[in-house]
C-alpha cells in the first residue's frame, strides 16, 4: 500500500518533464541522404523558428530594419551559423535509432539561414559516424529537446536522396496518451525494483515526431 | 457553502487528478501546445504594429500578452503545483490564497523586468546570459524554494500528527470542554492534543513570502523576449505593460487553481465528522507537503 502511494507520488514527479512549458518552436523537415551503396550516410534537417523567436533574433542582430519580415542574401549570409554554436553537451536535438540504438551524429556542418515571412529557416547537416544498411530494422529518426524547451514538429514529408528501390519514409506525430503509458509502465517497473537510484527510464522520445524510414529489398 | 456543493469540489479534484494520472490530459497538451505555438504569431505581430506606431498597438499587445500568460499557465507548470499544495495543505481562506497567487504572478513579471532592466543597464548583458541566468541560476532557487515549502509542509504536518497521539492516551484530557475565553499558556498547549483552532492558525507572512518567491524568482523566457525586444526597439514602456498583462494572463490561472484546491480541501473536510477535522488537518497538509516536495524535488535534480 505504501509502495503504491510512493509510486504515485513519483509519478507525479516523473511526469513533470511537462513542468517545463516551451518557448521555442520549431518546424523540422528532413531529408535522409543515401550513398551510392544504399546505406544512409546523413541528414541534413531544416529548422524553421517561430515568428517571435525569429523577430528577437532579427532584432538583437538587427537585420530587417525596415520590418518588412525578408532578409536580403547579405543580412541572410550573415545569419548562417547564429544557431550553430552548440554547447559541449548539447546533442542537438536530433536522434537517429535503428532497433532501438542511439546512432552517433557528427557535429553540425554545411549551415545556411534564410529569413522570409518573418520566420527564419536554418539548415545543417549531420553525417552518420558509420554509415547503416536499412533492411531487417527501420531507420528512425526523432526531432525533440529532451528540456522541452524548444518544442519541435516534424512538418511535411521528409525527403530522401539517393536511397534505394523498396525504401519509404513516413512521419509518425507524437502520440502523449501514449506516451504517458510508456511512462507509467516504465515507472511501474521501477517501483518493483529496488534500484531506486536507476537511470531515469528514457522516454522523452515517446513525446517526439519521428521519422521512419522502411526499406524491403529490391527482388 | 453547502456541504453537498463543497464536496462537489473533492469529487472533482480528484477526478481530475485521476484523469491526469491516467494520461487523460494528453490531448490537452497537445492543445495547449498548438494554442502555444499559434500564440508566437500573434505576439510578433503585435510587436511589430507597435514598433510600426500603428494605432491600437498597444491595446492588441496587451491583449497577446495576456492571452500568452493564459495558454502558458494553463500547461503544467511550479506555480500550479505549489498553490495547488498549498491550498490543499493549509487552511488558507480562499480569499488570501488567491490574492497570493495574484500576487506570485505579478512579482514574477516584475522580477522579470528587474532582471532585464539590471542586465542591459547596469551588467551590459547579452539576451543569452539573461536567458542562462533565468534557466540555470534562477530556476533552481526557484524549484529549491518551492521544495523547501513541501518540506515544511510535511515537517509540521507531521509534527502536529505525533502531537495528537498523547491525546488519544488520555481521552479524558482530551474530551474537556475548552472554556472560549479560557487563555491558552505553554502548559495548555502541551498537556492537549491540537485544537481546531491551532491546527486551523492562519500562516503567517513567512509562508506567504516562501510562496510568492518559489513562483516569482524564477522569470518567463516569453517574458524576458518581450523585454529585450522593446528595449532594443525603444518601447521599454509598452514592454513592461505587456509583461505586466503577462502576469494578469497567468494569475487568471492560477486564481483559478487556488480556487479549486480551497475547495477541493473543504470538501474533504466537509465530508467527515466534525471531529476528525482536526485529525485530517495534519495529514492533508503532511501529504500534500509530500506531493509539492517531490515534485519540486525532482525538477530541481534535472534543473541542476
Amino acid at each position: 500500500m505504501i509502495c503504491r502511494w510512493i509510486g504515485v507520488i513519483l509519478g507525479l514527479g516523473l511526469a513533470s518533464p511537462a513542468l517545463a512549458h516551451p518557448h521555442v518552436f520549431v518546424d523540422t523537415v528532413l531529408e535522409v541522404i543515401f550513398d551510392d551503396q544504399g546505406r544512409a550516410t546523413a541528414l541534413r534537417v531544416s529548422w524553421t523558428y517561430d515568428e517571435y523567436y525569429s523577430l528577437v533574433i532579427t532584432e538583437e542582430r538587427g537585420l530587417d530594419p525596415d520590418y518588412d519580415g525578408t532578409a536580403t542574401v547579405e543580412e541572410a549570409k550573415a545569419l548562417a551559423g547564429f544557431d550553430m554554436a552548440w554547447d559541449a553537451g548539447f546533442a542537438g536535438d536530433t536522434y537517429v535509432l535503428m532497433d532501438g540504438v542511439d546512432l552517433p551524429l557528427s557535429r553540425p556542418s554545411d549551415w545556411t539561414a534564410q529569413y522570409e515571412g518573418g520566420k527564419i529557416t536554418s539548415t545543417h547537416l549531420r553525417k552518420l559516424a558509420a554509415p547503416i544498411k536499412v533492411l531487417a530494422a527501420d531507420l528512425i529518426v526523432q526531432s525533440y529537446d529532451p528540456g522541452y524547451y524548444t518544442a519541435y514538429a516534424i512538418v511535411g514529408t521528409p525527403t530522401m536522396t539517393g536511397a534505394p528501390a523498396g525504401c519509404t519514409i513516413d512521419v509518425f506525430a507524437a502520440d502523449p496518451d501514449a506516451a504517458d503509458a510508456i511512462l507509467q509502465a516504465a515507472i511501474d517497473e521501477q517501483a518493483g525494483s529496488t534500484d531506486v537510484e536507476g537511470a531515469f527510464p528514457a522516454i522523452g522520445a515517446a513525446y517526439s515526431d519521428e521519422a521512419r524510414v522502411t526499406c524491403i529489398a529490391a527482388s | 457553502m453547502h456541504r453537498g456543493i463543497l464536496i462537489l469540489g473533492l469529487v472533482l479534484a480528484v477526478g481530475l487528478a485521476g484523469l491526469w494520472l491516467a494520461g487523460g490530459f494528453g490531448t490537452l497538451e497537445r492543445l495547449v501546445e498548438q494554442g502555444q505555438r499559434q500564440m508566437q504569431g500573434t505576439l510578433a505581430g503585435a510587436v511589430r504594429r507597435l514598433r510600426a506606431a500603428d494605432p491600437g498597438a498597444l491595446m492588441a499587445l496587451m491583449a497577446a500578452c495576456f492571452s500568452y500568460g493564459f495558454i502558458h499557465a494553463a500547461g503544467p507548470g511550479h506555480g500550479k503545483v505549489l498553490i495547488a499544495g498549498y491550498g490543499v495543505g493549509r487552511r488558507v481562506p480562499l480569499m488570501r490564497l488567491s490574492a497570493l497567487a495574484l500576487v506570485s504572478s505579478l512579482a514574477q513579471s516584475a522580477v522579470a523586468i528587474a532582471l532585464v532592466f539590471a542586465g542591459i543597464t547596469a551588467l551590459g548583458w547579452t539576451r543569452e546570459q539573461m536567458v542562462g541566468v533565468s534557466d540555470r541560476v534562477m530556476t533552481p532557487i526557484s524549484y529549491g524554494a518551492i521544495l523547501l515549502l513541501g518540506l515544511w509542509l510535511v515537517w509540521r504536518g507531521a509534527g502536529k500528527l505525533l502531537r495528537q497521539r498523547p491525546s488519544a492516551v488520555a481521552p479524558a484530557e482530551a474530551d474537556h470542554v475548552h472554556d472560549p475565553h479560557h487563555v491558552h499558556d505553554d502548559h495548555c498547549g502541551h498537556a492537549h492534543g491540537p485544537s481546531l483552532h491551532q491546527v486551523e492558525s492562519v500562516s503567517g507572512p513567512r509562508d506567504a513570502l516562501a510562496l510568492i518567491a518559489g513562483i516569482a524568482i524564477r522569470p518567463c523566457t516569453g517574458a524576458l523576449f518581450l523585454l529585450i525586444l522593446t528595449w532594443q526597439m525603444g518601447i521599454f514602456g509598452s514592454g513592461i505593460a505587456g509583461v505586466l498583462a503577462m502576469g494578469l494572463g497567468t494569475a487568471s490561472v492560477t486564481v483559478a487553481v487556488a480556487g479549486m484546491a480551497v475547495w477541493a480541501r473543504e470538501g474533504a473536510l466537509a465530508s467527515l465528522p466534525g471531529a476528525r477535522i482536526a485529525a485530517v488537518l495534519p495529514m492533508l497538509e503532511l501529504g500534500a507537503g509530500l506531493v509539492v516536495a517531490v515534485v519540486a524535488g525532482q525538477v530541481l535534480l534535472r534543473s541542476l
